[in-house]
């Protein structure tokens, strides 16, 4: 892989490899519709999110104190809220929100989760075992209560956000790269390279990372609906995405109890979003994971 | 054996002090600390001496180290010191609410227990039916949905069946059994059901590996009874890896409950923690993560020992 990308791809061979990737694609749906399910429900979501200026009926900033906790109808499909503001729009803009979050929080953590990893087994000895212990600490806080106390510390924003859910799936992705990168320590291939007077950066990052694709996008895809479940559950505690911007946990957050009365589809509708969206990352993680490794079993 | 578990519960020590050391930091870092909080944030103006001598009444006058020094002094000595906000020592603060949480964790992992092991022996003896599919599709959306939403789901229809809210107070179980449990069912069967899922895709996972074993073929080739070989050669091997799961997430339903506890008017350890970060409480965070923290590690090393004990195969050096 690393040759390839060295030698500089030739248009021919890029046209192949779409079609390869094409096939394997139609491939996964035939032997995994269940797969194929999840990946539907998240191209819905992605789609909603980018097309949400044109899909979306209202501002979902917009107020209007004259609809205020409006049962659904055909000027607000799934009703109002407090503010008059239009459920369904929120919904829509809130898979923004959570693409967003959940993407750069996985995207962060197994990255900087697999360097660690493979890093630490790299050198070994003394340096591994001291980020092995570095791992543990972080491993016995529970994810959320890490995740709240980094929030305490930077502030409440799309941004944060996506670092404090990022901070505790490090140790958990270090430590499942740490296995793989483990038996690739020991390729003649990676002694190939030390022999050629190649530093460990190079070594780490040309010759031993790439080797664990697989296990890495097990993990992003396992993490993704972790992470868009995390930030609802920070959104709801008002240590998450600050009003007014439409996220799914926050939405939930003032119809609790006060407006389960009067307005139950504020309660409803953001949880199904939730659901359906990590519903689809699970189940496309799944049978990825079926595809690319089945001894490698994440829970 | 002995020596296996001496060294273990020597390691826990350096990792529960990585842990206070960067609680102690964090909170440390994070902006604002009570006394501003408390005095200035309703815009109340409070003279500089005021402020001043508060801090120093909670001893946070002193440089950082000394202030660490001064925590772990009292943890040496047993005493996890006083709140900062209410002014109560933290083990009475503690002590109060930890019932409630851990009662809850205990009703969700029952529950958990009694769903997760049938219906995950089901769906791999019954591999690829449609008993496995509804079972599979079940415990997956048991992944996706939050345990707060479903706590809002389960709110809303006992408002609208039976006019009923969650009560401001907990009752406790030896008071009154019935008002604590009706009130309890709910937040467990919540958190049970994420729970109940994880723990069943782990019993199916197991099961469907068990069956293709060898001792597994020659139980059927003496002819023995499906059910015989089902529980006592499958069952009972398949369901190690089960009871590390239901450990570890018992341990982290200690404070991990935090979302749920505020859906349900909780007040449990994961609420306490949520509002002393909120009101920069160190002392009280730090307790309370230490704490969980202790929780988790002693409980996975408990089950490590269980693992050791319930399989002769496994011996620890």
């Amino acid at each position: 892989m690393a040759v390839a990308a060295d030698a500089g791809v030739a248009v021919g061979e890029e046209r192949g490899r779409a079609l390869g990737v094409l096939r394997a694609v139609l491939r996964f749906c035939r032997t995994k519709p269940l797969g194929a399910a999840g990946g539907v429900l998240i191209l819905l979501m992605v789609v909603a999110a980018i097309l949400a200026p044109w899909i979306a009926p209202y501002d979902p900033l917009e107020t209007d104190y004259a609809a205020m906790l409006a049962a659904p109808s055909a000027d607000h499909w799934l009703g109002t809220d407090a503010f008059g503001r239009d459920v369904l729009s929120r919904i829509i803009y809130g898979a923004r929100t959570a693409l967003l979050v959940g993407f750069g929080a996985s995207v962060i953590g197994t990255t900087v989760g697999s360097v660690v990893g493979v890093a630490s087994t790299y050198f070994g000895g003394k340096i591994d075992l001291l980020v092995q212990r570095l791992m543990d600490i972080l491993l016995s806080f529970p994810i959320i209560v890490l995740a709240m106390a980094v929030v305490a510390v930077l502030g409440t924003g799309a941004t944060n956000v996506i670092l404090a859910i990022a901070i505790p799936m490090i140790p958990r992705a270090a430590r499942v790269i740490r296995s793989s990168a483990l038996a690739i320590r020991e390729m003649p291939y990676v002694d190939a390279a030390r022999a050629l007077g190649f530093g460990p950066t190079r070594i780490i990052f040309r010759h031993m990372l790439p080797n664990v694709v697989a296990p890495f996008l097990i993990l992003l895809t396992a993490f993704l609906g972790q992470a868009i479940l995390l930030e609802a559950s920070l959104s709801f505690l008002g240590l998450g995405v600050a009003e007014p911007t439409p996220a799914w946990g926050l939405m939930l957050k003032g119809a609790a109890v006060e407006f389960a009365e009067r307005a139950p589809w504020m309660g409803i509708f953001p949880g199904l979003a939730i659901s359906a969206a990590v519903f689809g990352f699970n189940l496309l993680g799944d049978s990825l994971r079926d595809v690319l490794d089945p001894r490698l079993r994440l829970q | 054996m002995h020596r296996y578990i001496i060294r273990r519960v020597l390691l826990m020590i350096p990792t529960l002090f990585g842990v206070a050391v960067l609680i102690f930091l964090l909170m440390r870092v994070v902006p604002g600390d009570i006394v501003a909080l408390r005095y200035t944030a309703d815009g109340g103006s409070v003279s500089a001496e005021t402020l001043a001598a508060e801090r120093a009444r909670l001893g946070l006058d002193k440089s950082i180290p000394a202030q660490f020094v001064d925590w772990m002094g009292g943890l040496l000595r047993g005493d996890l010191g006083q709140s900062m906000w209410t002014g109560r020592p933290i083990s009475y603060e503690i002590a109060i609410r930890f019932q409630v949480s851990l009662q809850v964790a205990i009703m969700a992992t029952l529950f958990a227990i009694l769903l997760s092991i049938p219906l995950g022996t089901l769906a791999a003896l019954k591999q690829d039916t449609w008993v496995d599919y509804a079972i599979r599709i079940f415990s997956i959306a048991g992944l996706a949905t939050p345990s707060f939403w479903l706590g809002i789901i389960m709110i809303l229809g006992l408002l609208i069946v039976f006019q009923w809210l969650p009560p401001m107070a907990t009752v406790s179980f030896f008071r009154d059994p019935w008002a604590n449990l009706s009130q309890l069912i709910w937040p467990a069967l919540a958190v049970g059901y994420r729970y109940s899922a994880v723990a069943t895709r782990m019993t199916r996972a197991t099961v469907l590996e068990v069956l293709r074993e060898d001792y597994v073929r020659t139980a059927r080739a003496k002819g023995l009874w499906e059910r015989v070989i089902v529980v006592r050669h499958a069952m009972r091997n398949a369901l190690l890896p089960v009871v590390t799961i239901i450990g570890l997430e018992f341990a982290f339903l200690i404070g991990g409950l935090v979302v749920t506890e505020q859906v349900f008017n909780l007040n449990g350890i994961g609420r306490l923690m949520v509002e002393s970060i909120i009101r920069r409480d160190y002392t009280m965070t730090q307790a309370l993560v230490l704490l969980t923290a202790t929780v988790f590690i002693v409980v996975n090393f408990a089950v490590d020992l269980l693992y050791a004990w319930l399989d002769p195969r496994i011996r620890y050096r």
